[in-house]
């Protein structure tokens, strides 16, 4: 077998706390807030890098969207991937899953020569866990979704994989190519190595694709790739702690609690 | 513009996907059911249920006792266990053949994984992991509710151009319907075209129930200094309300408890939908491991304890006076909407 | 490793080299005499204690598991004020810990912990904005330079409930003395304690060099802590920060306070206390008498001693980044420290760093037969000041 060549696909998330909705506008406010690498996006990242450790070959990693996530690949390149691609485009914005999974999927084309493809579950922003799969069938490959621990088969083009399932899991067997969507908590990522990241900042191998660098269908990417629409926004009511005491005799609190959580029950 | 496989002037029907485990159909696909039943409700929109598996025409009178009016069966022995490549190709045949309007399914994570790959065969849109279902008044396309964020943000999305208009909705957010074994509906059994080659996957293992993982578990039953080392009705309630039992440091400390259901900075960081903490002051160590709970109750019996700061619902009194009427109130409200 | 024999081992220079690289030769006047082992607090509560000189020797030979005995060290210090050879052990261990970041020999949590510092600009992982909540309802000010005092709250206090408690009774203090003073609220970055005690000195001085900048373009010059673990690392770990700076731990300033007449206690607080020295006060920083002498100042209080004080105390347990590992019951510190306290019949602990208050809290139950009450400094001095005699309201609950 050639050298094992990994693709981690992230994505750059504004934190939940700091999202607010203009009252006025009804968009979502997302310029000057704190971002980071979505989590499980980190926890893919992690698993590419210590199957690296494992078996050799290298790590690349790609992310769709602004300029400003180049800062963000440069962690990436300093926790040890070898290097980065931002597809980046005023014409990929507003895309949904299925033009966001067809971006990426082109870019990975373009990368070429790629084994395995990790991603994580889903992200904090969107919360779709539909990525992956979309990635998986616009490259035609074997899926792999909510891995939680994956070994690479050596000689056998193999990848064998736990998959958590609602109140159980399953041992699949997947062949290369293929791509894994990885369980958010599944490792704990390693800290970036600060001589690292000196070098991805300065020299980092970082490449910055448009829509003309990767061959795409312009009909088929950002707002006119996308089927679905965003019909309305509204901010979820605030999370503050309710702070409710139940009164009365322990019968008549444990029956005004349960009133109160028939969603859970 | 990305064009689907068939458009909205020959679409029709609201499908359900009827996802089976192991010959169980599985909770969210009756509450799914029960809930386009109601979006059907004064429209002239039939409802049917897509089975598939091997040999599971048997659960199909669960779905139209449930509302459905009409089950598509697709039995195929490469079909027993789910693989994405596998229900992919049956399922896509299935909806060119039938060519839905609205195609709904659970938001479990085969339903997901299923999901994911259909949409983007299909080259349509899916609105993922709803919390809402409506359809619009003036057009009858299916709007979706979403929350995003973190949970901070609801959005409403729609597909209109692109068939099947695609969802995916959480389970527990509607309820499954009372069973009426009288309804009637047609079951329809449906030839698949699969062979051996066209499935990648291999399923080695399946296994239904596992070890303890407290950072997994969508309720958490906590107990801290207050059990005085009696775990017997918290674990009667965790396993009622199928969640998992997390304790406080000094449990664990006193030996009634194992160091893998420690909460907290140096045990584990847990999410759950909901976490009812039973005798636990709530220190800031233990309180870092459960505050992205959604939901939290506390029971103790002092007024002034920290985590009556942080819950959502405070209960002061005594964890063993509470628990045994809760456990029953429990019970009682389960009664009609029990299997999940 | 004790079972492998060591002259199994292939020795290779640059295995060797990178030891001394990392520790900067620290170790290099060891005499081996071992008195830092046979002294080192873990020796209290367990069979085996830290041997650096055996850590330095496994991770020069590359022995595999070489870092596992190294996370243990609470930075107490308390070896090395009797090292007959003056070996700088910190920094031994230190640099070891920084190697053992580079082989990737980390417990599991600490590079979490670094990440949200990294993201958060916490040890928490909690939001920024939610830093300045400590002081809900209170009239908190943004610090100005023309301001007397920059507050450092630091991140317990910040964001744990139960420090908040103190921060919010030293400003009581501050605001009863007509202190003028502001915090950076949002902007507070994190002290870089965390990383420093867990090893990780790249991180570190990034830290220090962006945070230095801030203190000077904010124009701080005299900066009170909250925590003796922050003050430790303005005061001796931040050498950009000069001409003018001034950084102290708050016992420091409430003395002066008193000192200057500007903060009295007039009315009676009868009261038996014992005093437990935090580490880095008192061995790290020669800070023993400050904290006293505002107790003392105290009237009606009386102060015992407990038979390892002011130099010679027993860490807490909380230092050295052990406040992001869990110690198993029985291994704790904090355990015999307050049998200790017991011992003396007072009626409360007073200690006046949020480590030890949050590990001493959580030993409360060994003796659970006293009335024993933890407290901090600051809560003490507010009590008095508000001439209440009743402990109850302020003291710690039992958790």
């Amino acid at each position: 077998m050639r050298p094992l060549h990994i693709i981690a696909c992230v994505k750059v998330v504004p934190k939940p706390e700091e999202i607010r909705v203009d009252s006025e506008t009804w968009t979502i406010q997302r310029d000057g807030v704190r971002s980071e690498i979505n989590p499980p996006d980190m926890n893919a990242l992690e698993m590419a890098l210590a199957l690296k450790e494992q078996h050799g070959g290298r790590v690349t990693v790609v992310a769709m969207g602004p300029p400003t996530f180049v800062l963000y690949l440069r962690l990436a390149l300093a926790m040890g991937a070898d290097e980065a691609y931002l597809l980046s485009d005023r014409a990929f914005a507003g895309a949904d899953t299925l033009a966001t999974s067809y971006t990426l999927a082109q870019g990975i084309r373009k990368i070429g020569d790629y084994d395995l493809i990790l991603c994580g579950e889903e992200s904090s922003d969107g919360a779709t866990a539909q990525v992956p799969p979309g990635i998986a069938e616009w490259l035609n490959t074997a899926q792999i979704t909510y891995a939680e621990d994956l070994e690479v088969l050596p000689g056998s083009g193999m990848v064998k994989a736990r998959r958590e399932l609602t109140g159980g899991y399953e041992v699949i067997q997947a062949p290369l190519p293929c791509v894994a969507s990885v369980k958010a908590g599944a490792n704990e990522p390693r800290f970036m190595d600060m001589e690292r990241k000196a070098w991805a900042e300065a020299e980092g191998p970082l490449t910055v694709w448009t829509a003309t660098d990767i061959d795409v269908d312009p009909e088929m990417i950002g707002l006119p790739g996308s089927p679905t629409i965003v019909d309305g926004v509204a901010q979820a009511e605030a999370s503050e702690r309710k702070r409710e005491f139940l009164a009365g005799t322990p019968e008549e609190q444990a029956q005004a609690l349960v009133e109160r959580l028939r969603a859970y029950l | 513009m990305t064009k689907s496989l068939y458009g909205a002037q020959e679409a029709s029907a609201i499908w359900v996907y009827l996802e089976q485990n192991q010959g169980r159909l599985t909770g969210v696909s009756l509450e799914l059911v029960g809930k386009a039943r109601e979006l059907t409700d004064g429209r002239s929109i039939p409802l049917v249920g897509v089975l598939l598996g091997d040999q599971v025409s048997g659960l199909a009178q669960e779905a139209i006792a449930a509302g459905a009016d009409e089950v598509r069966v697709a039995d195929h022995p490469l079909l027993r266990q789910y693989t994405t490549d596998g229900y992919t190709k049956a399922f896509t045949e299935l909806i060119l053949a039938g060519k839905p309007d609205i195609l709904l399914l659970g938001a479990t994570p085969n339903g997901r994984d299923l999901a994911g790959r259909l949409a983007v065969r299909l080259r349509t849109g899916l609105t993922a992991d709803c919390t809402d279902l409506r359809l619009e008044e003036d057009t009858g396309l299916l709007v979706g509710e979403v929350t995003g964020f973190g949970g901070g943000i609801l959005a409403y999305i729609k597909c209109p151009d692109n068939r099947p208009q695609m969802a995916t909705v959480r389970p527990g957010v509607f309820a499954v319907p009372a069973p009426d074994g009288a309804r009637q509906g047609k079951v329809v059994s449906v030839p698949v075209n699969l062979a051996k080659e066209d499935i990648k996957v291999q399923v080695l293992e399946h296994v239904d129930g596992q070890g303890v993982d407290i950072t997994r578990a969508q309720v958490l039953v906590a107990a801290g200094r207050g059990c005085q080392g009696d775990l017997a009705l918290i674990n009667e309630l965790a396993s009622l309300l199928d969640g998992e039992v997390g304790v406080s440091r000094v449990p664990v400390d006193e030996g009634w408890a194992s160091r893998d259901r420690m909460i907290g900075q140096t045990g584990y960081v847990t999410r759950p939908k909901l976490a009812i903490v039973c005798g636990i002051s709530g220190a800031f160590q233990f309180s870092v491991g459960i505050e992205k709970a959604e939901t939290i109750v506390a029971i103790n019996t002092d007024a002034e304890a920290p985590i009556f700061e942080q819950a959502d619902y405070c209960i002061v009194d005594d964890m063993f006076d509470v628990l045994p009427p809760l456990i029953e109130a429990v019970k009682r409200a389960r009664g009609g909407n029990g299997g999940r | 490793m004790a079972s492998q024999p060591v002259d199994s081992v292939f020795l290779e220079d640059a295995t060797w080299e990178r030891v001394d690289k990392a520790t900067g030769g620290a170790a290099a006047s060891c005499f081996q005499c071992g008195v830092c082992t046979a002294i080192c607090p873990w020796g209290l509560v367990k069979e085996e204690t830290i041997s650096i000189r055996k850590i330095v020797r496994q991770a020069q030979l590359g022995l595999p598991g070489w870092s596992d005995g190294l996370w243990l060290c609470t930075t107490c210090l308390w070896c090395e004020s009797r090292c007959p050879h003056e070996v700088d052990i910190t920094k031994a261990s230190l640099g070891l810990r920084r190697l053992a970041w580079k082989e990737r020999q980390v417990p599991p949590g600490l590079p979490t912990l670094l990440w949200n510092i990294y993201f958060d600009g916490n040890a928490w992982g909690r939001p920024p904005s939610e830093r300045p909540l400590w002081a809900k309802g209170m009239a908190v000010k943004e610090f100005a330079p023309g301001d007397e005092i920059l507050l450092y709250v630091g991140d317990d206090a910040a964001y744990d409930r139960r420090v908040q408690k103190v921060a919010r009774a030293l400003v009581s203090l501050l605001e009863a003395a007509g202190v003028t003073f502001g915090t950076l609220g949002e902007r507070e970055p994190s002290s870089g304690d965390p990383v420093r005690s867990v090893g990780h000195e790249e991180y570190l001085a990034e830290m220090i060099d962006a945070n230095a900048r801030l203190f000077q373009e904010a124009g701080v010059k005299t900066m009170v802590t909250i925590s003796p673990h922050c003050y430790d690392m303005f005061a001796n770990r931040y050498p950009n920060l000069s001409g003018g700076f001034r950084p102290l731990h708050y016992s420091q300033y409430l003395l002066e306070l008193i000192e200057n007449g500007r903060l009295k206690f007039e009315k009676k607080l009868p009261l038996k206390v014992t005093y437990h020295d935090p580490c880095y006060l008192s061995r790290r920083n020669d800070i023993c008498d400050e904290p006293r002498q505002v107790l003392r100042s105290i009237p009606g209080l009386e102060l015992l001693e407990m038979e390892r004080s002011r130099q010679d105390t027993l860490c807490c347990g909380g230092g050295g980044g052990r406040m992001w590992m869990e110690t198993a019951g029985g291994e704790r510190f904090s355990d015999l420290r307050m049998r200790e306290a017991a011992e003396t019949g007072a009626e409360v602990v007073v200690t006046c760093c949020p480590h030890c208050l949050s590990c001493l809290e959580a030993s409360l139950s060994v003796v659970a037969e006293s009335k024993l009450r933890v407290m901090d400094l600051a809560e003490v001095a507010h009590l008095a000041l508000q001439g209440r005699t009743a402990t109850s309201d302020v003291a710690s609950r039992r958790p």
